[in-house]
């Protein structure tokens, strides 16, 4: 923005003619051109990727690599298909895993962040660190007392307790961007409903909910990725093939020849396959989110 | 409002169309991943045809993460019925009191007797048995008789001390071409037990510490494999992208055609019938990982057993698997059919081996192989941050004395040893 | 409003089941690691009470300081980076145009992957062997031999895995930081204008200034997440080459997994929280000041 104004206040003072004019807007070229530039090297990594994923199994693996395949085929794909308990199985309990973090963690969000925003809880700014602690905690460490705890409570091998740790490593984040939306919601809305009767749930589902459907967003959006990847929980908390989850099974491609080597095609698969639902998860709710993001984190 | 609703909804959908898992008659058995998947895909298959009532249910667990996922397991008492692990973590298991004791099972049993004498002593803890053979890996020296012959080399006589790979090394690297003469992993700890380890052994050395009171790193010899390890760096028998090599490659090396001798493994082999079979048909030559002094050869004895947690639900039916496994029909049938060494020495005779010399030699190496026996294999030796692998790489890759490297790892070796 | 006793019940029930969870999934889990700390436990034998051994231990142990200096290192050098870089990329894309709003766009998607996914996509690129990088630069005559990027050399895979963070988290400060600089009134920037102030003027004394607390932030979330550092390095060099790429929590997950040493593992947890709650102390310290 700066740039193109100090083009225009300099190229009053040139002649204007034409390679002046071009010469004047130099700078905007350059900064699309620049701009260009970036878009390219940021997506040409996924690019590669999703290139590599389509190539057969000998080009995969193939010393130097090709930038393409020559010839394309789903071979890593199909492999990737078969693994073990079937490729279905893994997205099926990632997908269940993801939908009940992004449940809990909306509903625990939504609530604490009315909470902490709106009404004068004693020792506010305590309870609002307290909420925070998970930030600080290796949470590698925590995770061999809450597997001992969940093989007590019976919820290891479950999605459902998969899906409590990821909202644990999940709630801080959520916390900080709800409780800063409740606050960015003007006060003088929610008083006009409360003198005309409203209760506090009320005030909250009519009032406020349809001004932090941005920051629900947002927060959704990035339990889902966090769910979604999460690798070392899920190897500690599951037990069973059928109960994987697709990060595991990316793991394993790592060392899925048959002594151990990598399988460079359908590790690309598995890339590929786990990048996808994040990236059109993030287009379909860009609008959304941004704005969540933006209330949620710049006050 | 609408977005949550939906959520529900959607979950809702996930939860009903979630499998329903295993049966609870079925036996659950874990392996480790990247181990010999194919052969244990092929027992357990084998098992489940025959005993359709009592099938057994496979879980493959990143292999890296095996030893704490059994340790968690065991903590909370949520155990499988059958578990494969590396033979190398049998005692630390054993030791805990953690494993079945199945040594009354097996009493009169006689394939008992000529089992992987390797996998029997790491599965056999104060007298007792613990576990048997799941599958065996033995480690041997390949040469490359096309690179040999190109090199004016006799291509039917493989080395047969440290200096002769040297020697032979040498002439191959002088082809140039990418071609080198020699291969050691730079990067890979499993690795290099497996095929450096023996060198040291058939030298006379020694490597881990048996326990607290051991001195570990000893023999007069062991000074001298590790200058002649350093000497084939040096003197650029060995390619340096291998110290790159953290194990994920490493199968693949010899059947590039570019490595002239290399120690590795019994499932090259077959690895190389797929990926060069110019040099499967006719052209590998496997003999056993030499010495400094001709005729001390050694070999390293891998590969998994298969044991039974405490907590197990299914002791009954999980011995029975032991015992099938060890069955003549299976060991003929499975293991040799698929190419694999027998795990019972008296089987090694078969139809399958008979066919290909190469494989009867590998069996041969059983003879010869060991498996360190130690409460602590994964600090010691196989994690990547273990002192075995940090005293190769200051052997291969820098200038440091020999003297100080092996004091430093005599050092850190025994204060893992004495925790 | 409800600033009363009803109030007060009111706001601790709604607050309630998030406070709920925390404890039980967070709080209670940390207390029976702190717990743990003061024991010598390999899980698969009961544990034994060795009071603050652990604790001494690792004052006295060469990895435990390797590790803390490679993570400050690391942090040290990737927080500069993805701040002076998210910014500059903000000031470039700040306008909304629409070449603008698609490089806003494309920039933030490695944001949303995950960094599992990104570790390993870059764990093949990086290959020496297999990977592209080096393929690509021995094609533009750059290099005549491979380079080992990961795994070999501490430094050279420092700085790949710095690269690969980059790519995958620079989107998230840019996106924040073009908020914030939209954030500033339009009427202060005019005024500058209008006074004559220079480009660079006005970054350093309106644009910067006003945006120092969403600086601020990204900076703590970024320490916080490179002292907190762990799959990428879990998944790129494993610590390699002798333990000088081993974060600190990477050490902290090789004691509390494969060495099954579970009572160091936490002791070592707890010092390192320790540390990032100084990091946070001063963060908010310096941001209050900002505020004042």
């Amino acid at each position: 923005m700066s740039a193109d104004l100090s083009i225009a206040m300099r190229a009053e003072t040139r002649p204007r003619n034409l390679i002046a004019t071009l010469w004047a807007s130099r700078a905007k070229y350059l900064v699309g051109a620049l701009l260009i530039v970036i878009c390219v090297v940021m997506l040409l990594p996924l690019v590669a990727s999703v290139l590599a994923s389509l190539k057969s199994t000998t080009e995969a693996a193939a010393v130097p690599p090709t930038y393409y395949p020559h010839g394309l085929s789903v071979d890593s794909y199909v492999r990737l298909w078969d693994y073990q308990a079937g490729l279905q199985v893994y997205v099926g309990n990632s997908l269940a895993t993801a939908a009940i973090a992004i449940a809990l963690t909306l509903g625990l969000t939504v609530t604490a962040g009315y909470a902490l925003a709106r009404f004068p809880l004693p020792g506010k700014e305590a309870l609002f660190v307290f909420l925070l602690l998970a930030l600080i905690i290796p949470y590698q460490a925590l995770l061999t007392p809450i597997f001992l705890m969940f093989a007590q409570l019976k919820l290891t091998n479950s999605v459902l307790g998969l899906a409590i740790i990821h909202t644990a490593i999940q709630l801080p984040f959520s916390l900080y961007v709800m409780r800063n939306s409740f606050e960015a919601v003007p006060k003088d809305l929610e008083e006009a409903a409360v003198v005309d009767g409203a209760n506090s749930l009320q005030a909250l589902v009519l009032i406020y909910l349809p001004s932090v459907v941005p920051a629900m967003v947002t927060v959704a959006l990035f339990a889902f990725i966090t769910s979604w990847n999460e690798f070392l929980g899920a190897l500690v908390m599951m037990n069973r093939q059928d109960t994987f989850t697709l990060p595991l099974i990316l793991s394993a491609a790592r060392t899925q020849t048959s002594i151990g080597g990598t399988d460079w095609g359908m590790l690309q698969a598995g890339v590929t396959i786990s990048v996808i639902p994040c990236i059109a998860v993030y287009l379909l709710l860009q609008k959304y989110y941004v704005a969540g993001l933006l209330s949620g984190a710049v006050k | 409002m609408r977005l949550p609703k939906l959520i529900t909804v959607a979950l809702a959908a996930l939860l009903v169309a979630m499998p329903l898992g295993a049966v609870a008659e079925d036996l659950q058995m874990w392996e480790r991943s990247g181990g010999n998947a194919s052969m244990v895909d092929e027992l357990v298959r084998a098992w489940n045809e025959a005993n359709p009532d009592r099938k057994i249910v496979l879980t493959y667990i990143p292999h890296s993460e095996m030893v704490p996922k059994i340790a968690q397991a065991i903590a909370s008492g949520e155990v499988p019925d059958l578990m494969g692990m590396d033979l190398i973590y049998g005692p630390q298991f054993e030791d805990a009191g953690q494993l079945e004791d199945v040594t009354d099972y097996f009493k009169d049993d006689p394939t008992l007797k000529t089992a992987s004498p390797g996998h029997i002593q790491v599965a056999t803890y104060k007298d007792r048995l613990y576990g048997v053979p799941l599958y065996a890996d033995v480690s041997v020296l390949f040469w490359n008789k096309l690179l040999f012959k190109q090199a004016g080399l006799d291509p039917e006589v493989g080395p047969a001390s440290l200096q002769d790979i040297h020697d032979m090394a040498a002439k191959i690297t002088a082809l140039g071409d990418g071609n080198y003469g020699y291969y050691l992993a730079g990067n890979c700890a499993g690795c290099n037990i497996f095929t450096f380890g023996p060198l040291i052994w058939a030298s006379g050395g020694t490597i881990e510490p048996k326990d607290a009171a051991d001195e570990p790193l000893t023999g007069d010899n062991l000074v001298k494999v590790l200058e002649w390890a350093r000497m084939m760096h040096k003197e650029g028998l060995i390619n340096p992208a291998n110290q790159a090599e953290n194990g994920e490659t490493f199968h693949l090396q010899f059947g590039s055609g570019k490595v002239g001798i290399m120690g590795t493994g019994n499932f090259n082999l077959f690895l190389l019938k797929e990926q060069n079979a110019a040099l499967f048909d006719g052209n590998v030559g496997i003999t056993f990982l030499p010495g400094l002094e001709k005729g001390k050869v050694a070999s390293f004895a891998g590969g998994d057993i298969v044991t039974i947690p405490k907590g197990s639900k299914h002791v009954k039916d999980a011995v029975d698997f032991m015992k099938f496994i060890l069955s003549d029909n299976v060991q003929v049938e499975s293991y040799a059919k698929l190419m694999n060494l027998t795990t019972r020495a008296d089987m090694a005779k078969n139809k399958y081996f008979e066919a290909d010399p190469r494989v009867q030699k590998m069996a041969e190496a059983l003879d010869v192989a060991r498996t360190p026996y130690t409460l602590k294999f994964f600090e010691l030796i196989n994690s990547p941050q273990g002192p075995w692998l940090q005293m190769l790489q200051r052997v291969y890759y820098s200038d440091d004395p020999i003297d100080q490297i092996i004091a430093d790892g005599k050092a850190q070796m025994k204060a893992i040893a004495a925790e | 409003m409800y600033n009363n006793a009803r109030g007060r019940f009111l706001g601790l029930l709604y607050v309630a089941p998030a406070l709920l969870f925390v404890l039980l999934f967070t709080a209670y889990p940390f207390g029976q690691m702190i717990w743990v700390s003061f024991n010598s436990w390999s899980l698969i034998t009961p544990p034994k009470f060795v009071g603050t051994a652990n604790y001494t231990k690792a004052f006295a142990d060469k990895q435990f300081w390797t590790s803390l200096q490679f993570t400050l290192k690391y942090t040290v050098l990737i927080t500069p980076i993805l701040m002076i870089g998210g910014y500059a990329l903000a000031l470039l894309v700040a306008a909304n145009t629409p070449l603008r709003r698609f490089a806003r766009a494309v920039i933030f998607i490695p944001v949303v992957i995950g960094l599992g996914a990104s570790s390993l996509l870059w764990y093949w690129l990086f290959s020496t062997d297999y990977g592209l990088i080096n393929k690509l630069l021995f094609d533009l005559g750059l290099l005549h031999k491979p380079v080992f990027w990961l795994g070999v050399n501490a430094d050279i895979s420092n700085w790949a895995i710095i690269v690969s963070v980059i790519w995958k988290v620079i989107g998230f400060g840019m996106l924040l930081f073009v908020a914030a600089i939209q954030g500033i009134p339009s009427e202060v920037t005019e005024a500058a204008l209008v006074d004559g102030a220079s480009p660079w003027q006005r970054m350093t004394r309106i644009t910067l200034p006003l945006t120092l607390r969403t600086v601020l932030l990204v900076t703590l979330v970024s320490v916080i997440g490179s002292l907190l550092a762990f799959d990428q390095f879990y998944i790129m060099t494993a610590g390699q080459p002798q333990n000088l790429t081993a974060t600190s929590v990477f050490y902290v997950y090789l004691n509390s997994f494969p060495y099954l040493k579970l009572g160091y593992g936490a002791a070592l947890s707890l010092i390192l929280a320790g540390i990032i709650l100084l990091f946070t102390l001063l963060q908010l310290v310096l941001s209050r000041r900002s505020h004042a």
